[in-house]
């Protein structure tokens, strides 16, 4: 799962039948940097936007929690119900709206929390 | 499995059934990565945990097979006490 701000929404007339009548967001996820500043998320960057369905009713400058893969259809059914569940082609999906994101800002930008003793990417 | 540390908490009052009840966790997973993950373990902003993902995920929840009505694709898996090695570019671990 991830944390984002909702920046967009996506239409579509032509799609997969299970998807019809699904709702669709960009979102851009927040990085380290976003979460350390007051303002949230700056300017999107159109590359590191994540398309995801949504049954909560998130709207555009909302902050929400994506989950991928069987997770998110898991979101998903149930909210549409079990009739509706199997064969959804959806791998992200909104699961909660944000109310607060905890997080001690100073302490992160002054480098109290060590954010870099697993600093390797694997 | 991705090691990470702890930065904050995520609260919602909107959201799906399935997390109902969980703790969310933010963590910080190395350069500017950022994920949520499910805690069960209690653990405190600054600590370094394993996050593990997908069925995985679900396994931390509930041990499976019959765990995939759950709602959790990453999840607090363990809570690091310590290691050998440096990570980094400072040597292997």
């Amino acid at each position: 799962m991830f944390v984002g701000r909702v920046v967009g929404n996506v239409w579509a007339t032509v799609k997969w039948p299970e998807v019809r009548g699904l709702k669709l967001l960009t979102v851009q996820p927040y990085h380290l940097a976003d979460l350390s500043a007051e303002s949230g998320a700056g300017a999107p960057s159109c590359h590191d936007l994540v398309v995801c369905a949504d049954v909560l009713g998130a709207g555009v400058g909302e902050d929400v929690v994506v989950a991928y893969g069987h997770a998110a259809r898991v979101g998903l059914e149930e909210e549409l119900g079990p009739t509706e569940k199997p064969s959804i082609p959806v791998d992200a999906a909104v699961v909660a709206i944000v109310d607060t994101l905890d997080v001690d800002r100073d302490a992160l930008a002054r480098g109290a929390i060590d954010v870099t003793q697993h600093d390797r990417r694997r | 499995m991705i090691r990470g540390t702890v930065v904050g908490q995520v609260w919602a009052t909107r959201k799906s059934r399935g997390l109902a009840g969980h703790r969310l966790l933010l963590i910080a997973a190395g350069g500017d990565r950022v994920v949520v993950g499910v805690d069960t373990l209690d653990a405190r902003v600054g600590q370094e945990v394993l996050v593990s993902w997908g069925s995985g995920a679900r396994n931390v929840l509930k041990a499976g097979p019959h765990n995939r009505d759950l709602l959790c694709d990453a999840a607090v898996s363990l809570v690091v006490d310590g290691r050998t090695g440096t990570g980094g570019d400072r040597g292997g671990d």
